[in-house]
């Protein structure tokens, strides 16, 4: 690959990511700096792309929407994006959409760390039954 | 219902046994010229003669298994397992029904009689179940114990698919008792409580041989305040308690001695804990109150101490709702509820289950803010010496005295639901010591015959004046008794009862023999009652009614005396408890108090016994011991209690009155003359002549009686079945 | 052979566990508050305790005086050897950061004395 090539790369990548500005604030939101097809959009405002000119497993990759700012991570990605995303089938999910079945649950990010994330509780009846007073005006 | 002469043999026999234990022991003096010598393994022993080859052995030193055979029960001798060798006899023989003759030599020992056991055991063994691992009895079975210790160490038998092994259907008597019949031994010990000692011909055998069952015949409840006693006299799993089924196992369970409270009998108790929670309730042994019965609702109401419990203490909002609040706030709200009144309208209510030590810090707190009025809720006429002398309000003979007694006059009272034990008493003297017993109040079922007098005080008055039958009788008897049931003295004419009876008593007290006998005893029902009384209450809230307090504390008061009405302005009512019931509802402050288990106590019985309950666990949530509320109240009121340790409750108890610094002991009582003779106001003796009756009537009344029965399940359980079978005696209980 | 029966008589008897006498007895003393006193600053460092170097030599300090009622030399010998090897053991890092701090102590609660505030305490 000729060094000039690599400079049109380059320029591939500034002109995908709308100047140099653009491309430094990609950069420090995601540390990507890279140029590709866009594949696909999911409904949380997650575009997918892939340019085969990148080694396989830096092929395809994820540029989360910017209303997440910095608190991105992988459990954003829905299921059927994941299944492209990690190899497991060519065809995008943009092109060959998987059958919706009815018990499918909609997907849910991981929760960990949030106010709203999961605390365990006991399920164990208490010892003693506390009194509760009857409420008097009511 | 039958007297059992073998049984007064029995006891005369245990009696004189006792004393040839001591002589015996005494460096082995020249025995007594009608004492038989046998021996037992070759050791010489003397025994009384009708002592049983069984009892000689224990005298000996030697334990013989048995099964079917107990000291307070007649002798059966159908277990076989008490089989013994005896010289110059053909056979072995049951130890247990065999009374000793001059010169018997006894092994206990021998190659023949371990066979007889071996054989006896592998018998029983036969037609037992192989359910140890899922059996409540398991750890403190006695055929479990037995086998190991006299059973055979291998086994013939070989039908391992148990295609003929014994299956009994299970009945169903009743919601307490869990009956697996397969595991029965037939050892007919609960058939013989239930006749003797309970009074109810209830249980019995059908068919015979490998078809014998124990049953109710007909499919019904065991409708018995005892019941529950069977369970501990089973030596198998057969009857085992249903609510306490598949809790705990024995060596789990750390077990404290404390003393009940559900009446003023104060039977001695053995609470089975594990984790911090009550897990069953079992008597221990004391001849002088409970020998080793319990009534079912001290055994059982224990479920009650896990609910409607009070864990917080609440405050009462504007709005009028009780908020649950922290120790602090509802302290600081009494103090300003303390502030704006007179002291002296400052009042104290003692419920049916306070403790000594929470009496004496309730009544000095109250006394140091500067009020008199203090009381319990239970009232008891205050004629004459009133409660200044402790012969005039509790039971003088004490309740082991029954069985010295040969004739008992029961006025007003049941004393099968208001103190059980005591009615098994009269019962045990009944059948073994040809008491008679006279009733006057309701016709009600004793377990026992009676000669019914009739409910009318004019029978009072015939008595007193000598022209009824007995009065006669009263006067001829050796020993007699009369019980006055403080259920008769609730109303506000009872003084008339208690002054007739009390002259009832001095006309037999006079004719009696024995110038040491007291006629005169009095039944209490709650458990706080004497002891409040020897402080120094006031009984009944009656004084509170004329005096129309400012500010109530009520300390376990339940029974709902008081009304809001009678409390004057609205600065309060503070409830000291530890349950949800009739006194926290209408309060202002609640504050969260101790149970009987959950605290070190001190309770008075109705003989006027002090005792000492052992805390078991521990009170719940924010729950304190109520003579700690009342200290910690009194820092906070600007009266501070010099007491911060119970040791130093303890001393100041001790102060007050020497019988609360003997536990354990009927301290006798003295000045019956001079009370009898103190007449102060022979105008406050008057009074309607109203029926003379008490108010449990029916085994149903039995079961909830006080806040801790009231928040069972297990009593509200025994209520329902009652009232299923007072409908339908014979159909079938639901399963439960 | 003179100075041994002297010094014997000198302490009644005892047998020491190091020290002789008094002077001796103190002279380890200080040596020992002396070497606390200059590990301070990188125990500080080492341990990366949320701490000055002066809190840390006040907590020396303080450590020190608590037991400055004991005049037995026997006892003050061995509260010297359990202070060595206190000073070994932070020293090399044996100790971990939260057995440092627990010379002070900041997250114990007194219990309570008086018996209101145990009543609210729920302790006996």
């Amino acid at each position: 690959m000729s060094l000039l090539q690599k400079f049109a790369n380059i320029g591939k990548v500034i002109k995908q990511n709308n100047g140099i500005v653009g491309t430094y604030l990609k950069l420090f939101r995601i540390d990507a700096f890279k140029w590709g097809d866009l594949v696909g959009e999911d409904k949380y405002g997650n575009k997918y792309y892939q340019n085969n000119y990148y080694f396989y497993g830096r092929n395809r990759w994820v540029e989360f929407p910017l209303s997440v700012g910095h608190d991105y991570d992988a459990s954003q990605i829905p299921a059927e994006w994941h299944r492209w995303l990690q190899y497991i089938c060519d065809e995008p999910p943009s092109q060959l959409p998987l059958p919706k079945r009815k018990w499918m649950a909609d997907h849910v990010e991981n929760l960990s760390g949030t106010d709203r994330c999961y605390v365990p509780y006991s399920t164990t009846r208490p010892k003693i039954e506390a009194w509760v007073p009857p409420k008097r005006n009511s | 219902m039958l007297r059992l002469w073998p049984v007064r043999q029995l006891s005369r026999i245990q009696n004189a046994l006792g004393l040839t234990q001591t002589a015996f022991k005494s460096s082995q003096p020249a025995p007594a010229p009608d004492l038989v010598e046998v021996f037992i393994d070759d050791k010489q022993v003397f025994v009384e003669p009708g002592t049983t080859v069984l009892q000689a052995c224990a005298t000996a030193g030697v334990e013989i298994p048995r099964f079917c055979y107990h000291d307070r029960l007649s002798i059966a001798g159908n277990c076989r397992m008490c089989l013994v060798e005896v010289e110059k006899s053909a056979k072995p023989i049951a130890s247990c029904a065999m009374p000793v003759m001059k010169g018997m030599k006894v092994k206990t020992d021998s190659p023949l009689t371990r066979k007889a056991r071996e054989g006896v055991m592998e018998f029983l063994l036969v037609n037992h179940p192989l359910d140890c691992p899922i059996c409540d009895q398991g750890g403190e079975c006695d055929l479990q114990d037995q086998s190991m210790a006299f059973g055979s160490d291998r086994s013939r038998f070989t039908d391992n698919a148990f295609t003929g092994k014994r299956a009994v259907e299970d009945k169903n008597i009743g919601p307490l008792i869990k009956t697996i019949m397969t595991r029965c031994i037939h050892c007919t010990r609960c058939i013989r409580f239930a006749s003797e000692v309970a009074g109810v011909d209830d249980l019995g055998t059908s068919g015979r041989g490998t078809e014998m069952q124990v049953g109710t015949y007909v499919e019904k409840m065991f409708k018995s305040e005892l019941s529950g006693n069977v369970i501990d006299l089973c030596p198998v799993g057969a009857l085992t308690s249903k609510p306490y089924a598949f809790t705990t196992r024995p060596w789990e369970t750390r077990r404290i001695e404390s003393i009940d409270v559900m009446d003023a009998v104060g039977s001695n108790i053995v609470v089975s804990m594990r984790t911090n929670e009550v897990m069953r309730i079992l008597p221990r042994l004391n001849e002088d109150i409970n020998e080793e019965w319990i009534s079912d609702k001290t055994r059982f109401a224990y479920d009650g101490l896990k609910r409607q419990r009070l864990t917080t203490p609440f405050v009462r909002n504007s709005k009028g709702d009780l908020i649950p609040t922290d120790w602090e706030t509802a302290f600081f709200d009494i103090a300003d509820r303390v502030k704006n009144i007179v002291p002296s309208s400052i009042a104290g209510i003692a419920g049916c289950h306070t403790d000594l030590e929470t009496l004496v810090c309730l009544k000095d707190m109250v006394n140091r803010l500067g009020s008199e009025l203090l009381c319990t809720e239970e009232s008891f006429p205050m004629i004459n010496s009133g409660t200044d002398f402790r012969s005039n309000y509790v039971m003088n003979t004490t309740i082991a005295g029954i069985e010295e007694s040969d004739l008992v006059f029961l006025v007003g009272t049941n004393p099968r639901l208001e103190g059980s034990l005591v009615n098994a008493r009269i019962r045990k003297s009944w059948v073994h010591n040809e008491m008679c017993v006279f009733a006057l109040g309701a016709p009600v079922d004793l377990s026992y015959d009676y000669q019914y007098l009739g409910d009318s005080f004019s029978v009072l008055k015939d008595i007193a004046d000598g022209t009824h039958v007995l009065a006669k009788a009263l006067a001829e008897a050796e020993k007699p008794m009369i019980i006055l049931g403080s259920d008769a003295l609730q109303k506000s004419d009872s003084n008339l009862i208690l002054d007739t009876v009390r002259s009832i008593a001095k006309n037999a007290k006079k004719a009696s023999k024995h110038p040491d006998w007291k006629v005169f005893n009095v039944l209490h029902r709650n458990a706080s009652q004497v002891g409040a009384l020897d402080m120094g209450y006031q009984p009944g809230v009656d004084i509170l009614k004329c005096n129309k307090p400012n500010l109530v504390f009520l300390v376990g008061a339940d029974a709902g005396k008081l009304t809001e009405d009678d409390i004057l302005g609205n600065s309060g009512v503070i409830y000291i408890g530890s349950h949800g019931d009739a006194g926290a509802q209408m309060a202002d402050v609640v504050l969260p108090g101790a149970a009987y288990t959950e605290k070190d106590a001190m309770y008075v019985n109705t003989e006027g016994r002090a005792q000492i309950g052992r805390q078991a666990v521990s009170p719940p949530g924010m729950a304190r011991h109520d003579w700690k509320i009342i200290r910690a109240l009194s820092e906070i009121l600007g009266v501070t209690l010099p007491y911060d340790k119970l040791s130093d409750v303890r001393s100041r108890l001790a102060e007050i009155s020497p019988t609360f610094d003997r536990p354990g002991r009927a301290e006798e009582t003295g000045f019956e003359d001079i009370s009898d003779n103190v007449v102060i106001d022979k105008m406050a003796v008057k009074g309607t002549e109203a029926p003379v009756a008490p108010v449990l009537l029916k085994l149903r009344d039995f079961y909830m009686t006080d806040p801790i029965s009231r928040a069972s399940p297990t009593m509200a359980k025994c209520v329902q079945a009652y009232d299923e079978s007072e409908k339908n005696p014979y159909s079938r209980p639901e399963a439960s | 052979m003179a100075t041994p029966r002297i010094v014997q008589q000198g302490v009644k008897q005892v047998k020491p566990l190091m020290s002789v006498d008094r002077t001796e007895a103190r002279r380890r003393v200080l040596n020992l508050y002396k070497a606390w006193y200059r590990q301070i600053p990188y125990v500080v460092k080492d341990f990366y305790l949320p701490i000055t170097v002066k809190m840390g030599r006040d907590k020396v300090r303080e450590l020190f005086l608590k037991n400055k009622h004991v005049t037995d030399i026997r006892n003050i010998d061995m509260l010297v050897i359990k202070g060595q090897m206190d000073l070994v053991e932070t020293a090399n890092i044996w100790k971990q950061r939260n057995h440092v701090m627990m010379f002070f102590k900041d997250t114990v609660n007194p219990k309570p004395t008086d018996f209101l505030s145990k009543f609210y305490e729920g302790q006996e």
